[in-house]
């Protein structure tokens, strides 16, 4: 009987495609909008996510921020402090937050630039390189994920004893030293302030352009800066300064760690040794929370879109009434007829309520499709101008382009449910004639 | 004696009861049809033979009076009873047809079925042997509009006769028809009532089509004026 009637019901909404088609309008552009938002949106949110965790989504970032001023008469007054050595963040610190949470922080990625400098071959003035000498933690290469190329990475122990050794770029090693092994070799580099300093190159990494910017073609291949590596406790050491801790950080986290959480751990255990600092605190954050506005942001749009295409259901909705009242009055006599072949009235109220749920079923059907497929080519335009926008990342931009299945389910309920809803009362109305009336009428 | 098909005391059927313009179309009809009957209802236009006949085949519901199927007070049965009483024991044949004009003419014999309460199995094979009965069965596949008006009164029969119903009611079969083809259409309600001995009720205004039948109930002005044998 149920099959019977969605046959019946399809028949009878193929008998009459144009009216249909028309009827369906409403419907199919609600879905479709709706799908087509929530595709893109899909996209966007889940393409940024996939490329923020590949370029180190799991760290959690933090700095020394000034306590500011809650009231508007002390910011007048107020002015930024300057930092002292209790101030930054130690290497105690970081290491009693690591042993605090073992199970969510690895490491501290930490960096300080020392400046440009050029590194000159003594016994050849041509033979030179450019290079901009920057301190960092051990852990700081594989926070930006970059690959050793020859010779080892650098350790702790290089760090805390601020040994003078170097990694450099592999680019910069293959011509400087002109095939020569250059693990071993030392390296004198003159910084722009003048003073000269040498160091032991223990590594070579890969020079990655979508890290450390694109090739500047317009500059002669020997004239180009690379970025030479020391520890960063050798690098306070050679910027004079009496500076050994940290003041902007990277920590690593484990790879089942939860951001948020860890977020909020580091929050709590720098609020507890910067309670008594009047001047200062630990401000810490993750990629997540500007993703979380990102999606706060989409999120509204979504609800904007489906609150427009509530409305467009509801218009949709009304034009399947009408046209189910005008199918029932021009099919009265076909009433009358199954009334007297024995269909009883709930059968006919069966019948035209599954005809308005199979139509408005097909429109929102139609609705999905055309929405997925728009949305999907909308969704992969957006992704091509931002990888030609940002063209030094496209090899970290993963573009994810998918329909979100919940709003599709969504969907297809919704439709379901204007049928429902605007097909019971020309049903019913079917349901209440009298079959001696609708059996005359002509 | 075993119960008669249709037994109805003292039917009166008002229309507009209780308003200035009621009308009583039906002044107390009895009327009791046996089983096996071919039995003519004629009248002129305005007899009130179209409200017996709606009350006959359960459409309708009498004003006073009771009316007896097969020993049932259809009277005072719900909608959902009667429904099922017309679905199982009625046999509709209209003047126009009243076939359902998307579905072929298999489809259009199997509706009583679709609509029965209990599942009649091989629907399919039973339609078709109903088709065949009435001589149809190889335009089993085709629309109303593309039958002849003999053909389709004939799935029309041929409808009416798929739950075996206790009556046929047959309302001017053949007005719609010329004469040959009228003649056709009756040829085979005589065939289901001499060969499978069907009760068949027939409502014209055509004294001669009534002259065909066993039994001619002559209604004038809402009474019974005349009941005596027809010419078979």
């Amino acid at each position: 009987m149920f099959l019977e009637n969605i046959k019946e019901a399809i028949t009878s909404i193929f008998s009459n495609k144009m009216r249909s088609l028309l009827t369906m309008l409403g419907i199919i552009i609600g879905i479709s909008s709706v799908i087509i938002i929530t595709t893109i949106g899909g996209s966007i949110q889940s393409t940024l996510t996939a490329t923020l965790n590949s370029m180190g989504g799991n760290t959690v970032s933090a700095y020394v921020e000034a306590r500011y001023p809650e009231t508007d008469e002390e910011w007048d007054t107020w002015v930024y402090p300057d930092m002292t050595d209790e101030d930054y963040v130690t290497q105690e610190m970081i290491d009693g937050l690591i042993e605090a949470y073992p199970d969510e922080i690895s490491g501290i990625a930490a960096q300080s630039n020392l400046g440009y400098g050029q590194i000159k071959d003594e016994t050849d003035a041509d033979n030179y390189a450019n290079v901009s000498v920057a301190g960092i933690t051990p852990e700081y290469l594989d926070y930006m994920k970059v690959e050793m190329y020859a010779g080892r990475n650098l350790t702790k122990t290089d760090n805390e004893t601020q040994k003078k050794v170097c990694v450099i770029a592999d680019t910069m090693a293959e011509r400087y030293f002109d095939g020569r092994d250059p693990i071993g070799e030392k390296v004198s580099v003159v910084l722009s302030d003048g003073s000269i300093h040498d160091f032991v190159v223990v590594g070579v990494y890969k020079y990655n352009q979508a890290l450390f910017g694109q090739v500047d073609t317009s500059i002669p291949e020997k004239d180009r800066s690379t970025m030479m590596i020391i520890p960063l406790q050798t690098c306070f050491k050679l910027q004079g300064t009496d500076q050994t801790g940290y003041d902007s950080f990277n920590l690593l986290l484990t790879p089942l760690a939860d951001v948020e959480q860890a977020t909020a751990d580091i929050t709590s255990y720098f609020d507890k040794i910067y309670a008594d600092n009047e001047n200062f605190h630990i401000y810490a954050y993750n990629m997540q929370s500007d993703l979380g506005m990102i999606n706060t942001v989409l999120n509204v749009i979504t609800v904007a879109v489906s609150g427009i295409a509530a409305i467009s259901l509801i218009v949709g909705g009304v034009g399947v009434m009408n046209i189910m009242l005008v199918s029932i009055t021009e099919r009265t006599r076909e009433i009358g007829v199954r009334m007297a072949l024995g269909a009883k009235r709930r059968t006919i109220r069966q019948q035209f309520v599954i005809e308005a749920i199979v139509l408005c079923l097909i429109g929102g059907t139609i609705g999905i499709l055309i929405g997925v497929g728009i949305g999907a080519l909308l969704g992969t335009v957006a992704g091509f101008i931002i990888q030609n926008m940002y063209a030094e990342y496209a090899n970290y931009i993963i573009m994810e382009v998918h329909p979100s299945g919940s709003a599709i389910m969504l969907s297809l309920f919704f439709s379901m449910l204007t049928g429902v809803f605007f097909g019971y009362y020309p049903a019913n109305k079917a349901a209440k004639m009298e079959v001696i009336d609708a059996l005359r009428y002509e | 004696m075993s119960e008669p098909v249709i037994r109805m005391e003292k039917i009166i059927k008002t229309y507009y009861e209780g308003k200035p313009n009621e009308l009583e179309i039906l002044h107390g009809i009895d009327l009791t049809v046996n089983q096996g009957e071919f039995v003519s209802i004629v009248g002129e236009s305005g007899s009130g033979k179209s409200t017996l006949m709606n009350i006959i085949g359960v459409l309708d519901r009498q004003t006073a009076g009771s009316y007896f199927l097969e020993g049932q007070d259809v009277g005072g049965m719900s909608d959902e009873v009667r429904s099922a009483i017309r679905n199982r024991r009625i046999g509709f044949v209209f003047q126009n047809f009243n076939l359902l004009p998307r579905a072929n003419a298999l489809k259009n014999v199997m509706v009583p079925l679709m609509y029965g309460e209990t599942k009649v199995k091989d629907q399919k094979e039973r339609a078709m042997e109903m088709l065949a009965m009435v001589g149809m069965e190889e335009r089993a596949g085709h629309r109303p509009n593309e039958l002849s008006g003999g053909q389709k009164q004939r799935v029309a029969i041929a409808r009416a006769m798929i739950n075996d119903p206790a009556i046929i009611l047959a309302d001017e079969p053949t007005g719609a028809l010329d004469s040959k083809t009228g003649h056709m259409v009756m040829d085979l309600f005589h065939r289901l009532h001499e060969e499978q001995g069907k009760t068949i009720v027939l409502i014209t205004h055509s004294q001669e089509l009534a002259s065909e039948t066993q039994r001619i109930v002559t209604l004038l002005d809402g009474e019974i004026v005349a009941d005596k044998g027809g010419a078979r």
